[in-house]
């Protein structure tokens, strides 16, 4: 799907907004350049910062090409450097600057047109190529939203892969079926996205009851919602989970909420709670040893934290996890626990309840999500043994970007009107 | 009732079996007192002292009880509070002399217990907050200008540093502190940054793997394999979860004049700006910057993106990051045009105070040289490699959240908490 999209920019690109032999250039305010699509295209004019221009010329000595960087000496970088004369090529399709510090520089005009500075297209570039937007629910639409994608296909195909990362990023759960009941699933998967996310337990943590355990996920008993290792300033991002064996016994269940979803209801309907929520720096812990290795994992974050967009970056919360160490005012206290407990009240309350069966993986947002699980009681016959792992959202997004580009270019290559051929034949004629 | 300032409850020893008198105080008697209004619960240990105060609601919720609270884990029993009411009264309170423990009644029909030492820990009182913030979470950050680098600037032994633990929390400290330490002579083997990352907890896998090869290679997929100048940067600008401490193990050093290391506290330099050129602080603290790495490493290709300013601030307006790395800004700039022009007046202005304020050195085979990622820009001067001289450096990352435990563990462990 977005393959077709990008695939039209490119032909919208080169066949009306910058429509060869009609096209100019000109410098305003000696400090844009703008370039004007030929007369009658309707499309509107690209606008460039002329300073930007100049720091990201594209010629050897300014720009790296192997290494993909800009090397120009930025230790004397001018930022007053004007634009004094352009010129545009039509038939090879590029602009070319003279600039006062007496550099010129070239541009192609499908590389300036993808970094257009208008508004719609970043918005575009942000939303498709960045990090795609999320989109929040509630736990009644968990079987509308919550895809499923095949193990052997995710495996060894491109498209099933972009499209599990994809729905991973859109709605912060996917759930894959078909796995072997092989205790290096997780590894596999994580090694086809990039590598796994060490912390404190290792790579590879095996869920399973132990009754003298450290960490009390490892007990059978029910594990209310919780996002894994608040306590962390880099929070792992994407719990994988493997369900090998499922307990028979009337619990196990997993319990999964929407964490934007409910900051999303707080923000509307209790808005003094949210902000509190979003000020209150709480102390997450975790203080054990795991082999040989002591610990004490501290970090300071409120439950739902905002960037200065207010847009929602993290949900912190574990009960077990926070610390009895609350570092605020007296006078937040009180508060501050009626705030947190309107917002346990309405995630338990909004927590959609499934099994996940042996071969199934369960994969969801940290960053976002709570998951829980009930209660259940392990026979000799029948243990309960999910095998988990971590991936970072940077290595995701890397691999979705670079799954894009590939099924792009693929796409481009057995379509007639790709723009690269275009431009060539054009610069021929 | 109660009023606000009642301390009714000072003399009440009965639900302890403790035969002692509570007239008068004495080291061991504590009065206990109620904030009716503010909810509170108010312990003196000095009849002239201020004391200490807890919210009883959190005491509630911090109960140590074996229903409440698993030792074993050392946390909160989470069930309870899928049910947790807010509105949980504390009914009845008095003090144990015997047991040195505040004791509880709650209107949820709960009782609790609060041994005084552990009360103390966690006292409520500015006082007390800053000293477990700087003594127990992160200790203060000292910022510093290149020419303070001789004064701020400590050694480490690299055979210290993996047998004696106070030697390690000293050098974690350091690097907490003043963002810099340099440990000397390691053996010129390809154990030692494993080895110093294991002392501390484990290495920080990045897109280049655990540890990394900074030697001149002409077609190099990154920039700083190249034996041209490296400008001031960060490491891995293009990562949301960038890695926060570098360690760089000099093998071989290049015997041209160049290969000199240049270091600048960019916090230093984002103080210095805020100061000089507010205008321009302001900028580089809003504006949003395409970081990016584009490239493959063993069979991986890889997109990184990150988009956040130079200078990171948190609510309180303190740093939390530094993003500087010419080479890793993406030519993609998604902000509005009109911004484009004031962040690089802005960005030159802040080159410029961060190379004045680098201090320059060049390390020697057996050194590693470590560094705060997060807060520190870096940078080394061109060289010329010959074919019996070629400079070689290697680097590994560890993560501030695993050094700074182990830094508490090391704290607690060799008694260095001032309660």
């Amino acid at each position: 799907m977005l393959a077709k999209g990008l695939r039209r920019t490119a032909a919208l690109l080169t066949s009306r907004a910058l429509g060869r032999r009609q096209l100019s250039a000109r410098i305003v305010d000696e400090s844009y350049v703008e370039v004007q699509p030929a007369k009658g295209s309707g499309a509107a004019a690209l606008k460039f910062p002329a300073v930007w221009l100049r720091d990201n010329c594209r010629c050897p000595s300014c720009f790296h090409s192997s290494s993909q960087s800009r090397q120009l000496d930025w230790n004397h970088f001018d930022p007053n450097v004007r634009p004094l004369a352009l010129h545009m090529d039509a038939g090879k399709q590029q602009l070319h600057v003279r600039w006062s510090d007496e550099h010129e520089s070239s541009y192609a005009l499908d590389w300036l047109q993808r970094r257009s500075f208008d508004g719609r297209s970043q918005s575009k570039y942000l939303s498709e190529f960045y990090r795609p937007r999320t989109k929040h629910w509630a736990g009644a639409e968990f079987e509308r939203i919550a895809q499923r994608f095949n193990y052997d296909q995710v495996m060894s195909e491109d498209e099933p892969l972009q499209q599990w990362l994809q729905a991973l990023a859109v709605y912060g759960v996917a759930l894959l079926n078909g796995a072997p009941p092989d205790k290096a699933v997780v590894r596999r998967l994580a090694e086809r996205v990039g590598f796994i996310r060490r912390t404190t337990y290792g790579e590879e943590f095996i869920v399973q009851a132990k009754p003298g355990a450290k960490n009390y996920a490892y007990l059978s008993l029910p594990l209310p919602l919780h996002t894994d290792l608040p306590y962390y300033e880099y929070k792992p991002s994407v719990n994988i989970l493997h369900c090998l064996v499922q307990t028979q016994s009337p619990g196990g269940s997993n319990l999964l909420v929407d964490a934007f979803h409910i900051a999303d209801r707080l923000r509307q309907e209790h808005p003094a709670d949210f902000e509190r929520l979003t000020n209150t720096l709480v102390d997450w812990n975790d203080i054990g040893s795991e082999d040989g290795q002591e610990f004490h994992n501290i970090w300071r974050a409120p439950v739902i934290c905002l960037d200065s967009a207010g847009e929602y970056t993290r949900i912190n919360h574990s009960v077990p996890q926070r610390d009895s160490h609350f570092n605020v005012p007296l006078e937040q206290v009180l508060p501050w626990y009626r705030s947190y407990a309107r917002f346990v009240q309405l995630a338990r309350d909004d927590a959609y309840s499934f099994k996940t069966q042996p071969g199934d993986v369960l994969t969801f947002n940290n960053i976002r999500l709570l998951h829980g699980r009930t209660g259940y009681d392990d026979t000799e016959q029948n243990s309960r043994y999910i095998v988990g792992a971590y991936l970072d959202w940077d290595i995701i997004y890397s691999r979705l970007r670079v799954l894009k580009k590939r099924l792009t270019s693929s796409s481009n290559t057995s379509s007639s009107s790709s723009s690269s051929s275009s431009s060539s034949s054009s610069s021929s004629s | 009732m109660l009023t606000s300032n009642s301390s009714s409850y000072s003399n009440r020893n009965s639900n302890c079996s403790s035969t002692s008198s509570s007239s008068g105080f004495s080291s061991s008697c504590v009065q206990v007192s109620r904030d009716v209004q503010q909810q509170l619960v108010l312990l003196r240990l000095q009849p002239d002292s201020s004391g200490l105060q807890f919210p009883e609601i959190w005491l509630r919720d911090n109960c140590q009880c074996s229903t409440c609270y698993m030792q074993q884990t050392r946390s909160r029993l989470p069930q309870g509070w899928n049910y947790l009411d807010p509105s949980v009264r504390l009914q009845q309170l008095s003090w144990c002399a015997e047991r040195q423990s505040l004791q509880i009644s709650w209107s949820d029909g709960h009782k609790s217990s609060f041994a005084l030492s552990w009360l103390k820990e966690r006292d409520f009182s500015p006082a007390n907050r800053a000293r477990y913030l700087r003594d127990c979470y992160r200790p203060e950050q000292r910022l510093w200008s290149g020419t303070e680098f001789q004064r701020i600037q400590r050694e480490f032994l690299y055979d210290e540093l993996l047998h004696n633990d106070e030697a390690l929390l000293q050098w974690l400290h350091q690097l907490a502190v003043y963002g810099l330490a340099l440990v000397k002579q390691a053996p010129l083997d390809s154990n030692v940054l494993r080895n110093l990352c294991n002392r501390v907890g484990f290495m920080r896998s990045t897109t280049y793997g655990d540890e990394w090869s900074v030697k001149a290679q002409p077609g190099a997929s990154n920039y700083a394999y190249l034996a041209a100048p490296l400008p001031l940067h960060t490491d891995m600008p293009y990562f949301e979860y960038k890695p926060s401490i570098t360690l760089l193990h000099t093998l071989q050093q290049s015997d041209s004049p160049g290969g000199w290391n240049l270091l600048s506290d960019a916090f230093h330099v984002a103080d210095l700006l805020r100061q000089r050129y507010p205008g321009a602080f302001k900028v580089l603290s809003e504006t949003p910057v395409d970081w990016a790495d584009i490239g493959s490493e063993k069979n991986l290709r890889f997109h990184n993106i990150w988009r956040a300013p130079v200078i990171n601030l948190d609510a309180n307006g303190r740093y939390v990051r530094i993003n500087l790395s010419i080479p890793q800004r993406d030519s993609h700039f998604s902000v509005p045009a009109e911004q484009v022009r004031p962040w690089y007046e802005a960005m030159a202005l802040f080159m410029r105070l961060a190379n004045e304020q680098a201090c320059t050195f060049k390390t020697t085979p057996g050194d590693v040289l470590t560094f705060d990622n997060v807060r520190m820009v870096h940078g080394r001067t061109g060289y010329d490699d010959t074919e019996q001289n070629i400079r070689h450096i290697v680097g590994a990352f560890l993560d501030w959240d695993i050094a700074y435990s182990r830094w508490r563990v090391l704290k607690n462990d060799l008694g260095h908490y001032n309660k």
